[in-house]
C-alpha cells in the first residue's frame, strides 16, 4: 500500500500548519491591554476556564494543525494505491477469458463448486465488456484449449461457450494456458482474465516466466481469485502395496488441507471387492499415514482406497496396484530333489516364480512330495507342477478331477518320467500320449534350439515388445516326445523345437488345462533354467494358466488427464484400453506404444477381448492438485514485473479537504465555547 | 495627606464647582423632606404617645390627657441631635476604570471614581444641608494617605470637603481591612456611614472590617460600585487586561469568558451582600450608568432591610 501526491510541491502549503500554531501563540498574548477594575473576578474566572483549558487548549492547538494540514494535503491530491481488486478492464477492446477447470476447481464453496463460480464470474465479466470487443475464450487443466479459434465479437457465443465447460480431475498448467492466451491475443495488446483459484504450490509458480512475457508485451493479467473460505480439503495422496503382515500392507497417506481436525472414514476395497472399513484421524493442516492389511489370500488388480469428504469428492480416492496374494499357490511336486542345484527343478521353479519370497510377484510357492497330492485343491492350488514325478498313476483320478474342476497342471521331462505310467495315470487329460524320452544331441553338445514363440498365442504376447529372441537361446538335447496328435480347439502346440518336435504342449479341459513341456525345468535334459528367457517364460506360463495377474501384466501408475503411454505387444488383435466402468476408452496405437488419456481416476485395463489384462494402470488424481491453498499470487507475480499493475487506487483530496473544513469549524466552535481567541 | 492639594489649581477649582454645583442641584432636586435622627428621647420636638407603665419617670406624663381622658401616657419626643456622618470614599486604582458613569468630569468621564466623588460629593452636599456635620474619609488614591477629615458642620468645612473630592485621582490599592478597620475605630458612636467602594479584594479579607463599624452601632450604607460594561465583560476584542493596582495582566477572549464571567459576578455579588448584611450594615449595589437621585434616594429613604 502506497501514498503518492499528485502535486507534491503543494504540500510545502504544509507550512500554513504553523499558522494555528502562530495563531495560538498570539492568542496567548493578545497585544491590546486593557485596564480592568474588577480584575478579582477576571482572576476568578481565568481560574475556573484554565482548569478546562488545561485539556482543550493542546487540544484545540492540534485541531487547528491537524485542519491545515488536511488541507494542505488535500491539495496536494493525494492518491491511496493498495493492491488488491479486479481495476477496469475492457478498455483495450481484446480479452481473453481462460477459465480453470482442473480438479480443485470441484471444491465445493458455498452450496456450488468453484467452477460453477468461475463460470459464473466470467460470463459477468463478458456482459460488462464494451459491445464489439473481440473476446478469446481458454479454458486449462492439465492441457490449455482455445475454445475460440480466434477473437471473436460474438459475445453470445462466447457466453454458451463459457456455459459448455465441465470440471475435469487434471492438474492445473497454467502455463500452457497463458501460452494459448498469448496466442490468440496475436500480439496485439489485450487483456486476459483469469479466473482461477491460483490453488498448489506449482501453479503460479511455474507460469511466472509465461506471466512476465505477456505483461512485457503490453498486455495485462487481471487474476479473478475463486477460492472457497477458507479452502478446506481431504484427499488421498498415496496408497501403495508393500510387504507386511500377512498378506502385506496398503499404505495410505491423508492430507489434510483445512483449519480443522477431522476423523475420516474411509475405506479400502480391494480387487476382489473384499472392504476393510478404516478411520483416520488427520491433524489441521497435515497429513497422517495409516496402514491397512491384506487377508492372506486376495485376488491381483487394483484396489480403491477412499474416504468421506464433502468439499473436494474428486480427490477422494486413490487407486493402487495389488498383486494377487495367497490364492496364487503353485504347488510343485519334486519327484527328483536331486544332489545339487543343477539338478534340482524346485530349485530353479522356486527362483523363477518365487524370487524374494514371491513378494513382488505375489506368488507361493509349495514344495512337495507326491504325498503332497493327496490333500490337493484346486482351491488352493492353481497349478501344479509335476517335476520329473516318476510314478503319479496312485494320484491319477485325483489330478484328473483337479483339472476338470479348473485346476492347471504342468508336466515335464524327466529321467524318472515314465511315458506308460502317465499315459495310465492321466488318461484323457493329457494333450497327447506320451512316448519315450529321444535324445536330439550329446550332453556334450549344445542341443537343438527352441523355434522362436508366436507372440500372436496368448502366452507369448508379452514377449511382442521383448524377450521373444531370448527363447531361440534354450536348447533340449533330450525330449519328450506325443504320439501324433491333431491341434484342435483344445489341444495346441505352443512351442516347438527347432527340428518340429513340440516343446510346450497344451490341452484345454473346462476352466482346467494340462501343459507338457517336453524338457526338463532343470539342466538335466537342456539349458532352459539357464536362460533369461527362463523366469518370464515361467512367470508368463503361470499367469496364463491363471495362479496370478502378478508380474505378467504389466503395472503402471498414471495422472488424470495425462498421457498413458504402454507398451504394445505384437498381436494380431489390437488391444483395447477398458476405463473404471468396464467401458472402453479411446486410445490410439502410436508405433509400438498404445496411447490414451484417463479422464476420471480409477483402474484402466488393457485387454484384448475376451482375453486377458495384458496391463493395469491404476490411474489417480495428482496430489498436487488436492493441495487447494493459495502460495502465490498472480496479481502479485503481475505486479513485480510492472508494479503500476492491479493496484487499486483512491483519491483522498476530497476526503481530506472535507475532513479539515469540518475541523476547522469544530476548533472555531470549541474556541468560542471557551473563550480562546 | 502627603501632598497639599493645589487649592489654586484652575482645574481643580473648576472641579470643585462642578462638583457644587452638580451636588447642589441634585440635592435641591431631591425631595426635601425631614431628616430624621434614628435616636429618640428628651428634646423638644413631640414624637407621640406612650401608655404610662410603673417605673417610668413621672415628668413625663401628660396631665392634660390625663384630664381629658382618665389615662396615664407618657409624652415623647424627637432627639434632633446632630448625626454625625462620615463619607467613606474608596479610590484605589481599580476605581479609575469604567465607562458607562454618566456622572463625572474631565478626566474621569465614565469611570468608577468620578460616579464616586460626586456620590460622595452629592450626599455631603444633603447632609449638610439638613444640618448634619459630615466627615470624609479618602481610602488610596493618588497622593492621599487616608486624608481624613472629620465629621463638621459649617461651608467652610464642606468646601474643604469639596476640594478633597476634587482633587483626588484614583490610584494605589486601598486594601481595605486596615483602612476600614482604621475608620471604624475613630467613629463616633451611633454614627451614620456612607461607604462607597469597588470591593475589589477578595470578600472573606476585607469584610471582616465592617465589624469595627458594627461595634460603634453605625449605621453602614455600603454603595457597591461596579461599571455595568466591566461586570458584562462587554468587550469585543481579545485584550491583556491589567489592574491599574498593579498584580498580572490576563489575556482573555472577552466573547469566550461572557458566560463564566456572568457567573462569577453572580457568585461574588452574594458573597459580598451576605457579609454585609451580616455585620448590620445595609448593601446597596450602584452600577455607574444610575442616576445619581436614585442612588440617593435609595440611601436616605430606603429601608434599612434593603439588601437583606
Amino acid at each position: 500500500m502506497t501514498l503518492g501526491l499528485a502535486a507534491p510541491l503543494v504540500l510545502l502549503t504544509a507550512g500554513l500548519v504553523a499558522l494555528p500554531v502562530l495563531a495560538h501563540m498570539a492568542r496567548q498574548t493578545p497585544r491590546e491591554r486593557r485596564a480592568f477594575g474588577a480584575m478579582l473576578l477576571l482572576e476568578r474566572v481565568v481560574k475556573r476556564l484554565r482548569r478546562r483549558r488545561r485539556v482543550k487548549d493542546p487540544w484545540l492547538l492540534l485541531l487547528r494543525a491537524l485542519a491545515m494540514l488536511l488541507v494542505a494535503v488535500a491539495v496536494a491530491g493525494p492518491v491511496l494505491s493498495y493492491p488488491g481488486g479486479i481495476p477496469e478492464f475492457g478498455g483495450s477492446g481484446r480479452v481473453v477469458l481462460v477459465l480453470d477447470r482442473s480438479l480443485s476447481m470441484q471444491l465445493v464453496d458455498g452450496g456450488g463448486t468453484l467452477l460453477q463460480r468461475a463460470r459464473a464470474e466470467a460470463k459477468e465479466a463478458l456482459v460488462g465488456l464494451p459491445a464489439g470487443a473481440l473476446v478469446g475464450l481458454v479454458v486449462f487443466d492439465g492441457e490449455a484449449t482455445r475454445l475460440t479459434a480466434s477473437m471473436t465479437a460474438d459475445h453470445g457465443r462466447v457466453d454458451g461457450l463459457i456455459d459448455s465447460v465441465q470440471p475435469s480431475g487434471g492438474t492445473s498448467e497454467l502455463r500452457r494456458a497463458l501460452v494459448e492466451a498469448r496466442r490468440l491475443l496475436a500480439g496485439e495488446p489485450g487483456e486476459v482474465l483469469l479466473f482461477s483459484d491460483q490453488a498448489g504450490p506449482r501453479m503460479v509458480a511455474e507460469a511466472r516466466a509465461e506471466i512476465s512475457l505477456l505483461v512485457g508485451a503490453g498486455n495485462t493479467v487481471i487474476p479473478f481469485p475463486i477460492r472457497g473460505d477458507p479452502p478446506r480439503n481431504i484427499a488421498i495422496t498415496r496408497a501403495v502395496y508393500g510387504d507386511g503382515l500377512e498378506g502385506g500392507q496398503v499404505t495410505v497417506r491423508l492430507v489434510n488441507y483445512g483449519p480443522d481436525p477431522l476423523e475420516v472414514s474411509c475405506e479400502v476395497v480391494l480387487p476382489d471387492g473384499a472392504t476393510i472399513p478404516i478411520f483416520v484421524d488427520v491433524p489441521p493442516m497435515g497429513e497422517t499415514e495409516d496402514r491397512i492389511t491384506v487377508p492372506t489370500e486376495a485376488e491381483g488388480g487394483v484396489g480403491r482406497v477412499s474416504c468421506d469428504d464433502p468439499d473436494l469428492g474428486a480427490d477422494d480416492q486413490r487407486f493402487f496396484h495389488l498383486p494377487r496374494v495367497g490364492a496364487s499357490r503353485v504347488l510343485v511336486i519334486d519327484g527328483d530333489p536331486g544332489d545339487t542345484p543343477t539338478r534340482s527343478e524346485v530349485y530353479f521353479l522356486e527362483r523363477a516364480l518365487a524370487p524374494w519370497g514371491g513378494a513382488r510377484t505375489g506368488l507361493t510357492l509349495d514344495v512337495a512330495s507326491t504325498v503332497g497330492l493327496e490333500s490337493l485343491d484346486a482351491e488352493q492350488h492353481r497349478v501344479v507342477f509335476l517335476a520329473n514325478v516318476s510314478d503319479p498313476r496312485a494320484y491319477g483320478p485325483r489330478l484328473v478331477e483337479f483339472v476338470r474342476s479348473g485346476g492347471n497342471l504342468v508336466i515335464s521331462g524327466g529321467d524318472n518320467v515314465t511315458a506308460e505310467r502317465y499315459n495310465a495315470a492321466l488318461e484323457g487329460v493329457l494333450p497327447a500320449p506320451l512316448r519315450a524320452p529321444k535324445s536330439l544331441a550329446d550332453r556334450s553338445e549344445d542341443g537343438i534350439p527352441l523355434s522362436l514363440p508366436d507372440t500372436r498365442v496368448p502366452l507369448f504376447a508379452p514377449f511382442s515388445a521383448g524377450g521373444r529372441a531370448g527363447f531361440g537361446r534354450i536348447r533340449g538335447n533330450r525330449v519328450l516326445t506325443f504320439d501324433d496328435y491333431a491341434e484342435t480347439e483344445s489341444v495346441a502346440t505352443l512351442l516347438s523345437w527347432d527340428n518340429g518336435l513340440p516343446a510346450l504342449v497344451e490341452r484345454r479341459i473346462g476352466e482346467g488345462r494340462v501343459v507338457v513341456w517336453s524338457g526338463t525345468f532343470d539342466l538335466g535334459w537342456g539349458n532352459l533354467p539357464l536362460q533369461a528367457a527362463f523366469m518370464p517364460m515361467m512367470q508368463r506360463l503361470v499367469s496364463y494358466l491363471g495362479a496370478e495377474a502378478g508380474v505378467a501384466a504389466a503395472r503402471v501408475d498414471a495422472v488424470v488427464g495425462e498421457r498413458v503411454s504402454l507398451p504394445l505387444p505384437e498381436l494380431a488383435v489390437e488391444p483395447i484400453v477398458l476405463g473404471p466402468e468396464g467401458v472402453p476408452v479411446r486410445s490410439r496405437v502410436d508405433g509400438s506404444r498404445l496411447l490414451f488419456i484417463p479422464e476420471a481416476p480409477g483402474a484402466y485395463a488393457l485387454a484384448m477381448e475376451d482375453g486377458p489384462v495384458i496391463a493395469w494402470t491404476a490411474v489417480n488424481t495428482d496430489p498436487v492438485e488436492s493441495d487447494v491453498r493459495s502460495y502465490e499470487d498472480v496479481a502479485r507475480v503481475a505486479r513485480e514485473i510492472d508494479p503500476d499493475l492491479l493496484q487499486r487506487r483512491v483519491d483522498l483530496g476530497r476526503p481530506a479537504m472535507g475532513l479539515g473544513l469540518l475541523l476547522l469549524l469544530l476548533q472555531v466552535l470549541l474556541s468560542l465555547r471557551g473563550g480562546a481567541p | 495627606m502627603g501632598a497639599e492639594a493645589p487649592v489654586w489649581d484652575a482645574e481643580v477649582l473648576a472641579r470643585v464647582r462642578h462638583l457644587h454645583m452638580r451636588a447642589r442641584h441634585l440635592t435641591d432636586a431631591l425631595l426635601t423632606g425631614p431628616h430624621r435622627s434614628r435616636r429618640v428621647g428628651q428634646a423638644i420636638e413631640f414624637a407621640d404617645y406612650q401608655e404610662y407603665v410603673p417605673g417610668m419617670d413621672l415628668r413625663g406624663l401628660d396631665w392634660r390627657v390625663w384630664g381629658r381622658s382618665d389615662r396615664l401616657v407618657v409624652r415623647r419626643y424627637e432627639a434632633e441631635t446632630e448625626l454625625p456622618c462620615t463619607l467613606v470614599v474608596d479610590l484605589s486604582g481599580d476605581l479609575g476604570t469604567g465607562e458607562t458613569s454618566r456622572t463625572a468630569y474631565p478626566p474621569l468621564e465614565g469611570s468608577k471614581a468620578g460616579y464616586a466623588i460626586m456620590l460622595a460629593g452629592t450626599l455631603a452636599y444633603w447632609l449638610h444641608r439638613h444640618g448634619e456635620p459630615v466627615g470624609l474619609e479618602i481610602v488610596a488614591g493618588e497622593g492621599m494617605q487616608h486624608r481624613s477629615l472629620p465629621p463638621r458642620g459649617g461651608r467652610s468645612h464642606l468646601q474643604s470637603l469639596f476640594l478633597q473630592l476634587a482633587s483626588a485621582r484614583p490610584s494605589g490599592r486601598a486594601d481595605l481591612l486596615p483602612a476600614l478597620s482604621r475608620v471604624g475605630g475613630r467613629l463616633k458612636r451611633r454614627s451614620w456611614v456612607g461607604l462607597i467602594t469597588d470591593g475589589m479584594e477578595e470578600p472573606s479579607r476585607w469584610l471582616p472590617a465592617l465589624a469595627a463599624f458594627a461595634r460603634r452601632g453605625a449605621d453602614v450604607r455600603l454603595f457597591h460600585l461596579h461599571d455595568a460594561a466591566e461586570w458584562a465583560l462587554d468587550f469585543r476584542s481579545p485584550a491583556l487586561f491589567f489592574s491599574p493596582e498593579g498584580g498580572d495582566a490576563l489575556a482573555v477572549d472577552p466573547g469566550g469568558a461572557q458566560e463564566a464571567f456572568e457567573e462569577v459576578v453572580r457568585e461574588y455579588v452574594e458573597e459580598v451582600r451576605r457579609g454585609v448584611v451580616r455585620w448590620g450594615a445595609t448593601y446597596l449595589p450602584v452600577s455607574t450608568d444610575e442616576p445619581l437621585e436614585a442612588v440617593i434616594v435609595r440611601a436616605i429613604t430606603g429601608p434599612r432591610l434593603e439588601g437583606r
